[in-house]
Parts: C-alpha cells; sequence; structure tokens
C-alpha cells in the first residue's frame, strides 16, 4: 500500500535482571498494525501493556526482536532505510527526552529538522518557521521565545511543529495531550483532524483517554499485556467491545456523559 | 447538620512587580462531614493554592486573607506554626499529585506510617503497628502484614497512592484534600481510586475536596462542584446540576471542549478561543469576559458579578445570566 506504515508481527524482548538472576521480560507479544494513509488508529491498553515500545520500534528508535517494519511496501532495514524513513515518519512523544532543548529559541528548534536532513535553503527556513507556527496557532513571534516562556499547551503544539517541520506522512503521537487541560486540548485535536483532513496526515495516537481516542480516530487497537486483544472501526469498537478487557476499560473511563444522555450541548 | 469547614471569602496573593498580585479571590464554599467537594477548573485557576490554604501549606511569600476559613468553631486564618501542626494530618489530612514526594524512599512503608502516627498519638510501636496495618487495609493495600516491609520504590504508582491514602487516614482525620490524586495513575487504577475515596467518605464520614481538571472524574465522585476561572469562583451547585445544565459561559465552553465517550466528530468539540489572562491582569470586570461570548457591553469590563441562582443549591456569578438566565446564554 502505497504511503502505508506497516508493523508485521513484531516481538520484543528485553533481559530484565531481578535479584541476580535474568529474566526475559516479552513487552511487545506478535503485534501487527498497519496505518493506511489518512487513517488515525488509535493504540490504547493499560500502562506498560506496550504501546510505547510498538511505536518506537515502528520508527527504529527500538529493534524489534523479531517481526519486520515496511513503509510503502518496502521493508526498513538498513541504517540508511531507517534515515529515510525518518523524513517521511516522525513522532511526538510526551517524555522529557524528547522535549525542547531549554536553551533553544523555539524558532532554532524548528528550523534544526531542516538543517539536520539539509532540506530547505537557510534563507528560507526562518520563514518555513513562521508558516509552521501559524499552522499550530501560535504567533511567529513565539519563535524568539525559550521553552520556559511557553505554557504546557504552547509547548506541546511547538513539539507538534518541530515534527511537522519535515511535511511527514506519518505521524506517532505518544500521550501529547494528556498533560493538557481541555480548552488546550481541544486545540490541538482540532489540529489533528485539520492535518489528517487537509494534507492526508495519518497517525498512530497512543492514549489512555479512550474519550479523546472515540473522537479522533478512525480505528482502534486495544493491547492488553504485550498482545493486540481486539481492534477495529472506533464505533464498533466502543459500541461492541468483544474483549472483556475492552469492555473493563471502557468501564473504567470517568465519563459526565453518563449523567445524562445528551443533555449538554 | 453543621459545616465541618466553611470558607468565607478567601483570597491568596503575592507580592509583584506593581503591587499583590491576587491568585485566589474572595472563594466561599461550605462542607459537611461525610459529603464531597469538587474543585474544577484550568490549569492556574487556583484549585491548588485553596487547598494549601486548608494545611497552612501556602508558600512563605503568599498573603493569605478572608473573612473565616472556620474548621470545627476555630478559625484557620488565624493559627500560628504550632496550632497547625496539631491540625495538619491528625485533622486535616492532604493526598498530593505525585505520591512519591509524600513518602520518604529510605523508610519502609511500614515504618512511615508509624512515624505519622507517634506524631500526634502518645501510642506505642505495637498500637501505632496495628493501626498501620489496619489503614494500609482500608486503603486497599494488599496483604498489608507481609508487603508493609516495602520501600516506595518498589511498588507501582498506584500502590504508592494507596500508601499516600493510608497515610492520610492514619490518624483519623475529618477531612481529606485530594488534590489531582489519580492524574498520573492508569486509568484503571484511577477508577479503583476514586471508588475508593467514595467509600472511605461515606464509611468513615469523612469530608472530601477533590481537585481535579477532569469533569467526568468530577461526575464520578459526586457531591458539590466548585468551577474556578483565574483564581475566581464563577459557578457552584451539585455535580449533576452543574455538569446537565451549566449556566456560567465558561462552564458551558469547558464542557463543549471535553471529549465524552459520546462524542464524535459529527458533533466537533469547540475548544474556548484565547488564553486564560495572567495572574494580576484581570482587573476591575469580569475574569472570562476576554474570552466570553455573551459579554454584556459597559458592564462587564466594569465589575464583577455576583452570584445568581440556578436552582436548589446552583449559583452563577455572571451578568448575563443574572440579567437574562438561560436565555442570555444560548
Ligand atoms: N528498556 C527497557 N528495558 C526493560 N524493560 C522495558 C524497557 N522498556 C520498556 N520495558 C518494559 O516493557 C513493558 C512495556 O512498556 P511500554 O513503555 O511499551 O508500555 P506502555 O504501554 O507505553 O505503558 P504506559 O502507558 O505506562 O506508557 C513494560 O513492562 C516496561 O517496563
Ligand atoms: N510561589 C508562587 N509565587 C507566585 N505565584 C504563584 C506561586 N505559586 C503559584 N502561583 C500562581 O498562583 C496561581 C494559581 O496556582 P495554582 O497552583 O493554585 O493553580 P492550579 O489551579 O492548582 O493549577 P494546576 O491545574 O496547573 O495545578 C497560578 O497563576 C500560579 O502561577
Ligand atoms: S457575561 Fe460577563 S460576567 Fe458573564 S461570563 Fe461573560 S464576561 Fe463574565
Ligand atoms: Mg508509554
Ligand atoms: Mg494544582
Amino acid at each position: 500500500m502505497s504511503g502505508a506504515l506497516v508493523a508485521d508481527r513484531i516481538t520484543k524482548t528485553f533481559a530484565v535482571s531481578r535479584g541476580g538472576t535474568t529474566r526475559e521480560l516479552r513487552a511487545v507479544n506478535d503485534v501487527s498494525l498497519a496505518v493506511a494513509p489518512g487513517e488515525i488508529v488509535g493504540l490504547v491498553g493499560e500502562s506498560g501493556c506496550g504501546k510505547t515500545t510498538l511505536s518506537r520500534i515502528m520508527i527504529g528508535i527500538e529493534t524489534a526482536t523479531a517481526g519486520a517494519i515496511t513503509y510503502d511496501g518496502r521493508p526498513v532495514r538498513t541504517r540508511a532505510e531507517w534515515r529515510a524513513l525518518r523524513r517521511s515518519v516522525q513522532s511526538v512523544f510526551q517524555d522529557p527526552f524528547t522535549a525542547l532543548c531549554p536553551t533553544m529559541r523555539i524558532g532554532d528548534a524548528l528550523a534544526e529538522p531542516l538543517a539536520i536532513h539539509g532540506i530547505c535553503p537557510p534563507a528560507e527556513r526562518k520563514e518555513r518557521v513562521s508558516r509552521m507556527l501559524e499552522m499550530v496557532g501560535l504567533h511567529p513571534d513565539m519563535a524568539r521565545r525559550l521553552p520556559n516562556q511557553l505554557s504546557g499547551g504552547q509547548r506541546q503544539r511547538v513539539n507538534l511543529a518541530r515534527a511537522l517541520m519535515l511535511e511527514p506522512k506519518v505521524l506517532i503521537c505518544d500521550e501529547i495531550v494528556s498533560g493538557l487541560d481541555v480548552s488546550v486540548q481541544a486545540q490541538v485535536l482540532a489540529l489533528l483532524i485539520a492535518l489528517q483532513e487537509g494534507l492526508g496526515l495519518s497517525l498512530v495516537f497512543i492514549s489512555h483517554d479512550l474519550r479523546v481516542v472515540r473522537y479522533l480516530c478512525t480505528r482502534v487497537v486495544v493491547m492488553y499485556m504485550g498482545e493486540v486483544v481486539e481492534q477495529g472501526d472506533v464505533e464498533a469498537v466502543f459500541d461492541h467491545p468483544q474483549h472483556a478487557y475492552t469492555r473493563s476499560l471502557l468501564a473504567a473511563i470517568p465519563d459526565h456523559s453518563r449523567l445524562s444522555a445528551g443533555a449538554t450541548t | 447538620m453543621a459545616p465541618v469547614l466553611a470558607v468565607e471569602n478567601l483570597s491568596v496573593s503575592f507580592p509583584g512587580a506593581r503591587g499583590q498580585i491576587t491568585v485566589v479571590e474572595d472563594v466561599s464554599f461550605t462542607l459537611e462531614a461525610g459529603q464531597s467537594l469538587v474543585i474544577a477548573g484550568e490549569s492556574g485557576s487556583g484549585k491548588s493554592m485553596v487547598c494549601q490554604t486548608l494545611l497552612g501549606i501556602a508558600p512563605g511569600a503568599a498573603s493569605v486573607t478572608g473573612t473565616r476559613i472556620d474548621w470545627k468553631g476555630r478559625n484557620l486564618l488565624t493559627l500560628n506554626e504550632p496550632e497547625w501542626q496539631a491540625i495538619r494530618g491528625a485533622e486535616i489530612a492532604m493526598i498530593f499529585q505525585d505520591p512519591t514526594a509524600a513518602l520518604n524512599p529510605l523508610i519502609t512503608v511500614e515504618n512511615q506510617i508509624i512515624d505519622a502516627i507517634r506524631a500526634h498519638r502518645r501510642v506505642s510501636r505495637a498500637e501505632a503497628r496495628a493501626r498501620a496495618v489496619e489503614v494500609l487495609g482500608l486503603a486497599g493495600f494488599p496483604e498489608p502484614e507481609h508487603r508493609m516491609r516495602s520501600y516506595p520504590s518498589e511498588l507501582s504508582g498506584g500502590l504508592r497512592q494507596r500508601v499516600a491514602i493510608a497515610l492520610a487516614l492514619s490518624c483519623s482525620p475529618s477531612l481529606i484534600v485530594a488534590d489531582e490524586a489519580t492524574t498520573n495513575l492508569d486509568v484503571s487504577i484511577q477508577a479503583q481510586i476514586v471508588k475508593l475515596l467514595r467509600e472511605l467518605k461515606d464509611r468513615l464520614g469523612l469530608a472530601l475536596i477533590f481537585v481535579t481538571h477532569d469533569l467526568g472524574l468530577a461526575a464520578e465522585i459526586g457531591g458539590d462542584l466548585l468551577v474556578m476561572y483565574a483564581g475566581c469562583a464563577v459557578e457552584r451547585g451539585p455535580v449533576k446540576s452543574v455538569l446537565t445544565d451549566p449556566c456560567h459561559p465558561y462552564t458551558r465552553g469547558l464542557l463543549r471542549s471535553a471529549p465524552t465517550l459520546r462524542s464524535s466528530r459529527a458533533n466537533p468539540l469547540r475548544p474556548i478561543p484565547g488564553q486564560m489572562p495572567k495572574p494580576g491582569s484581570v482587573g476591575a470586570g469580569s475574569p472570562f469576559r476576554s474570552r466570553c461570548p455573551v459579554v454584556v457591553d459597559g458592564v462587564c469590563e466594569a465589575q464583577r458579578a455576583g452570584w445568581t441562582s440556578a436552582g436548589p443549591g446552583h449559583d452563577v456569578a455572571c451578568h448575563r445570566f443574572a440579567l437574562e438566565g438561560r436565555e442570555g446564554l444560548r
């Protein structure tokens, strides 16, 4: 499939040592996941079920113990192939390791991927940064600021803008809206929808908030202890969950719409 | 029943470059034994600051003022530090967002709870230990006799939060203040902790203040809801009335931007445009006026709105609502 990112029968084991003995931990077990162009796939499941590990394998930060990643129908194996893939597949993580460098101005942080991949002539980079800031709903003046001069929601949008600088085809988002206030979260979700509808961007969207997944995603994959237990169209899975684990996950979601059927406008 | 806690006109401010910056303004509420109050509002609205004043742990630079904070007949606004120490943990206890911050990594769970109990009560180690087992059991900590010998780092996040709850329960407080106590937890664990807090409230007759920015969680906790915006209380009432019949433009905006399990793109979320004003920049008018779709010209810039009744126990601080009721909000 053109532009599709496919994880084919991925297994990942870690060696964990505890009290002198080394044990094998199977974080991901024989999982397959395909993201078609323009599709938003939600990846859900409890903490530790392997969501982040799988997504890191899909962009080559982590190597699979078994299984293969293909992009555009071609397997991605060598360093050069991963490097090429990262022009089309970008990721945004919530963790501080990929967060912004505290001493680098926002504009420079956004221009950096262009420089690394030698894409756009230096003279045009500033213009491209301004356009991207506007696209994520921030004022181009933000380019002069440092990360600590931004609010949480603004910072998350800058992270998103940075991942979008290379105009990727696929974006992997790991818990990017969890820490945000609902009003800011709604702004980020609106942006993701606009990118999907306008540019045909596809997303892998990892979240523990099933309310957000239901709203944003077209398809959902439910993982439990390293394995996929259920997947399907969002409506089907949410309205008629087949697996007991999916049902328990849905029941745990705090939801004010249970107070009344559609009384809020 | 007489309330155990009555907060009257609480304000908190910090010294700024051009005078005091008010971060909590004129907040009032009451709470009865066995009842819960949820405080909701976006980041920076002053929720944690309200909690901290109830435990006498507001930052040193903060100036805390008000008519009175009545706690079982005493005024918390006039306490000195030794008096606070007798109340904090013993009568009013707090559970924080990050359980690791509340727990000492170098001391076993058992010894931390024993120390906390013996700091407030003259009991033997054996008695304190028995109480530790009891409160860990109440908090749903599995096999307390055995596992209380663990260090916090050996426990999962959910178990650590249960230890923090046990610690809070250890001296039989009458009020527990939970500030985003489930925010970092996995949804399944979060649901368990919320259920536990609700049960403890009913079983032990505890008063509970639960701070969250998640309206879904507010609905699960129940009781009363206080919605804060930029330091001000803007709407209050039974959780169910406020969430099913929101009457302040900000509460309405929050609900329109919060996804539920019934949301779909066919009915898009509507983010509240703009941003919350910076602390100290609100001036005299309504704190929400820069983002409000139904501003009353000439009034909202000039003065804060007083409370208008919107139903039994349900009040709203909004000029538009005062003038036209629900019709004016559309
Ligand atoms: N580098 C590593 N070494 C050893 N174990 C690891 C490593 N990375 C992850 N794990 C383990 O693999 C399992 C899956 O972890 P992963 O981070 O993928 O879960 P997750 O679904 O993203 O969880 P969360 O929702 O908490 O982010 C966990 O048991 C985790 O402890
Ligand atoms: N030590 C301090 N000095 C000055 N201002 C402070 C201080 N601590 C907090 N503030 C300000 O007080 C306001 C209220 O903060 P508070 O922590 O109560 O917000 P909150 O509603 O709990 O937000 P969150 O949801 O992010 O926890 C904020 O504007 C904050 O910046
Ligand atoms: S109508 Fe006036 S008082 Fe009511 S929320 Fe809007 S600005 Fe505030
Ligand atoms: Mg993860
Ligand atoms: Mg807070």
